[in-house]
């Protein structure tokens, strides 16, 4: 029987790095196939050749049989493959069906025959239970539509083989099921789907076969059906992940954040954090849970100095810094991991030593007699390098050339070695591969251990609940319930993040 | 400059002498080296086009340039260029697109030249308050810029741009009415006490100039460039080395350069970087005051109605900024090429009668080469992966902004 798809010995270098070495793989049509690996393993490069946007130095592309040269993504378009990304391509002030049918206009004469664009869009969208609406503006949509919109406009170009780079990275857990009901259906209907992800959950839930890479290796091949989390696990990092966290192992201590009645206003002055009260001791680790776009994230950069507060306090060890610089926040003993390491946690361009350095150098042995020593920061960064595994070539290679993984080791190696009594940690293992959630984990609780206190925001429950000590729920820019880790469960902050009464969970649940 | 590192403010590791040495085989193997020969090349071919023989012209404009009188014409033209680049890289640097070099330039050379001209007092007292007074003038008018951006949110690249015009008019008015010699027939002012100009690093009629001529003859290079080049080398010398050493020593600079790479990160990490682009700015616009006085004081010893704007100088220094990465050693580099251009066309006009405007060809077809190369389809060499290309390209900063969804 012929493949849908092979890849044959596909090998690609980077300075520094094997990214694909010798790689293998067999999709078969109709098949759901599931490529795993940690970050940095090679997915990436591996799925941007096979949709033309890198060449391998060597091997061998095979589509249905045939031997195939992708110099462009167009060559992989019309040999049948179609790839969602996860940042997506597509133009927010044209309407839904214009970008589905953009380069393959339907047309009546010389003109763009709209109706029709806009009925074989949804005709396309309703065949395999895509709610889209075609003549919706795209910028108009929320993230979870748009992932629609590039799966229709791969279908539109007839793409029998998609592929899709983490998707439910962007969804919430009610996208991210619809999302498999339709890769279901794609794949009764005889389309081959390759899906990029680290989350073992959707692999079982929804693989036929798993492809698992490590170091630039293809180490392990499952049918779904005859394999376990666990052996899946094992392959991606070559060892056993056991998810559990030591509870703190003494009680904690003095207060070092304090925020009171902490108002933070949005747009035309509304409010989007309202009267936020709470504390954060030493040597505690606090969650706040809550669906995206409850405030949480206005809370934290108000917190950090990076957005203006209405009214309240923020104290930090003590004092008060609410009209303070994020400087003045860093100098009372913040640290930080924010949510967006590209935009806000690193400069791309800029080299790994200067990532590393930024907010240690302006103290020894960094800064001596006002002066940068190079040697020092050379220094500082092989170090942190070392200590927190980061998988780079050395200080001067610029970090936007790291696996989303390593970036993040490089910004929690950055806060985390300053030592500072207050950790703000949001979404810090979002994207991140198993070995490096559990490292990271293992790197906060030690900062809880240390006597540091540890604000943690997470969109994964059982992140929040594995970690804090009490957990924190907002809901419309309020904290509408504090839970200690003993009578949290996830069936309950589910409720509570949906803005049930807190009497009334207790009512329900006991 | 497509495989450079970037306009690196980062590079916090001291590289070893070998790494540096790579390094700078690098760049002459780099697409700036090889743009500067093709664009000789299509210079060439308009040269035959008009006529005349291309060999023949390029030696003219070599010796013209680098050669006797030529030579300290070149140093002498390179001081205000590679002064206001350097001016110009410090801010594009820390990601502030100061536009107004122009009128910071002018109003620098204004405010000088009337504390030379009112100021009483021995000439070097003089001469300083000059300078100190045209880097406040420069420095204040690019403050204004800052401050409209930090303050309003008007861009600073368009706010520096038009502040232009009223520098030059108000400068312009200035020395039609209320400064202007009468007694001259140029539209100018008096000109500046003898005794306060920047004088050359040796006088001709000073004793050491006079012995030094009759050693070595009159048209002895050593003569011509101490006679010609005056002292404000120096001042332009020690500024692109303090430029370098701020920006790889001290934590200020390591923070401008990671606020023109990512200023968020910047404001993250605690810098304030709305302080920052008011203190670049007066750094920048202090810079370009000091150029416009040194014009005036060591070269044209008047202010002359148009002769600051006329030289082109400021949007030449944006350039050589842009090309250099930012750069501070690169910076003198180019900036010292395009002035032995310009130079160079000069000469080649005289001798050759090939117009100068040849050259102006050559330094528009470096530019655009430079850009274009940015944009090729890279070869498939493990040193080119690094794409995005340098940021201080006007074209990858575009490009680098729109990189989405990267491998």
């Amino acid at each position: 029987m012929t493949l849908e798809l092979e890849l044959r010995g596909i090998t690609r270098r980077f300075p520094g790095v094997v990214a694909n070495d010798r790689i293998d793989l067999d999709v078969r049509k109709g098949e759901i196939h599931a490529l795993m690996g940690e970050n940095g393993a090679g997915k990436s490069t591996l799925m941007s050749i096979l949709y033309g946007l890198l060449h391998p130095d060597e091997g061998e592309i095979w589509v249905r049989g045939e031997r195939q040269h992708f110099s462009s993504p167009n060559d992989a378009i019309a040999a049948g493959l179609g790839m969602v990304f996860q940042s997506f391509k597509l133009f927010p002030s044209l309407t839904v069906a214009e970008n589905v049918v953009y380069g393959r206009e339907p047309t009546r004469g010389r003109r763009l025959a709209r109706a029709s664009a806009e009925r074989q869009v949804t005709e396309l969208a309703q065949r395999y239970g895509l709610a889209v609406d075609a003549t919706a503006r795209v910028e108009d949509l929320p993230v979870g539509v748009l992932q629609r919109v590039e799966i229709v406009k791969a279908l539109y170009r007839e793409a029998s083989v998609l592929i899709l780079d983490e998707p439910t990275a962007v969804l919430t857990p009610q996208e991210s099921e619809a999302l498999f009901e339709v890769l279901r259906a794609l794949a009764r209907d005889g389309r081959t789907i390759i899906f990029i992800t680290h989350k073992l959950k959707e692999v079982m839930a929804m693989s036929d076969r798993v492809t698992v890479l490590r170091d630039g290796r293809a180490v392990a091949r499952f049918v779904t059906a005859q394999t376990s989390p666990a052996e899946i696990t094992r392959a991606m990092t070559g060892r056993d992940v056991t998810p559990r966290v030591t509870p703190p192992a003494q009680p904690p201590g003095e207060p070092v954040l304090r925020c009171r009645g902490l108002r933070i206003e949005g747009e035309h002055g509304r409010p989007v954090v309202d009267d936020a009260t709470f504390e954060v001791r030493a040597g505690e680790i606090v969650g706040i849970a809550g669906v995206a776009g409850n405030g949480q994230a206005e809370l934290i950069e108000a917190i950090t100095g990076l957005r203006s507060v209405a009214a309240g306090t923020v104290e930090i060890a003590g004092r008060d810094v609410a009209g303070g610089s994020v400087a003045d926040r860093r100098a009372s003993g913040l640290s930080y991991i924010p949510e967006d390491r590209h935009a806000v946690g690193t400069a791309g361009a800029a080299d790994t030593a200067a990532n590393l350095a930024l907010g240690h150098h302006r103290r020894p042995p960094l800064l001596r007699r006002g002066l940068l020593q190079p040697q020092a920061v050379k220094e500082h960064a092989s170090t942190l390098i070392d200590r927190f595994q980061i998988k780079v070539s050395g200080p001067e290679t610029r970090v936007g050339t790291l696996s989303g993984g390593n970036l993040q080791k490089v910004v929690v190696a950055r806060e985390m070695s300053h030592g500072a009594p207050l950790l703000i940690a949001e979404q810090p293992t979002r994207g991140v591969d198993v070995g490096a959630i559990e490292f990271i984990h293992a790197e906060v609780t030690a900062c809880r251990d240390r006597g540091g206190a540890v604000l943690l925001v997470s969109a994964e429950l059982s992140e929040i609940l594995s970690l804090s000590g009490r957990i924190l729920i907002m809901f419309e820019g309020r904290i509408v319930a504090e839970l200690g880790a003993a009578e949290a469960d996830e069936a309950t902050l589910g409720l509570l993040m949906a803005g049930a009464s807190p009497e009334m969970v207790s009512r329900h649940g006991r | 400059m497509a495989a450079e590192p970037p306009a690196a403010p980062g590079r916090g590791g001291a590289p070893g002498r070998g790494a540096r040495w790579r390094g700078a085989v690098g760049w002459a193997t780099g697409s700036v080296p090889v743009s500067i020969v093709l664009a000789l090349l299509i210079g060439a071919v308009a040269i035959v086009i008009a006529g005349k023989d291309p060999l023949a012209a390029y030696r003219a404009m070599v010796e013209g340039a680098l050669t006797g009188p030529g030579l300290a014409n070149t140093i002498q033209r390179a001081i205000p260029i590679v002064g206001l680049a350097m001016g110009l890289a410090i801010a594009i640097r820390a990601g502030v697109f100061n536009l107004g070099a122009e009128g910071q330039m002018v109003l620098g050379g204004l405010a000088g030249t009337v504390v030379a001209l009112e100021m009483p007092g021995p000439g070097l007292v003089v001469l300083v308050a000059a300078c100190l007074a045209a880097v406040l003038a420069g420095a204040l008018w690019a403050a204004l810029s800052a401050v409209l951006q930090t303050g309003l949110g008007v861009p600073i690249l368009i706010t520096s741009l038009l502040l232009n015009y009223p520098a030059r008019y108000l400068s312009s008015y200035l020395v039609r009415f209320p400064l202007r010699d009468e007694s001259s027939s140029m539209v100018a002012t008096a000109p500046v006490p003898e005794d306060a100009r920047i004088a050359p690093l040796i006088p001709g009629t000073s004793g050491l100039g006079r012995s030094l001529a009759e050693s070595l003859g009159r048209d002895d290079v050593l003569v011509l460039v101490t006679r010609g080049v005056n002292w404000s080398i120096l001042v332009v010398l020690a500024i692109v080395g303090l430029a370098a050493f701020v920006n790889r020593r001290t934590p200020g600079g390591l923070e401008s350069g990671l606020a023109g790479l990512n200023p968020r990160f910047a404001r993250y990490g605690g810098v304030d970087t709305s302080r920052l682009a008011v203190s670049t700015m007066m750094i920048s616009g202090g810079i370009s005051g000091l150029v416009g006085v040194m014009l005036v004081l060591g070269s044209q010893y008047r202010l002359i109605e148009g002769a600051l704007v006329g030289t082109n100088y400021a949007w030449t220094g944006l350039l050589v900024a842009l090309l250099a990465a930012n750069r501070p050693l690169r910076v003198l580099v180019v900036g010292t090429f395009f002035a032995a251009l310009v130079v160079g066309g000069e000469a080649m006009q005289r001798s050759q009668d090939v117009s100068a405007q040849i050259s102006q060809v050559i330094q528009a077809a470096v530019i655009v080469l430079i850009a274009i190369r940015v944009r090729l389809p890279l070869p498939k060499r493990s040193r080119q992966v690094r794409e995005p290309a340098g940021t201080a390209d006007p074209a990858a900063v575009s490009e680098a902004e729109t990189q989405v969804g990267r491998v």
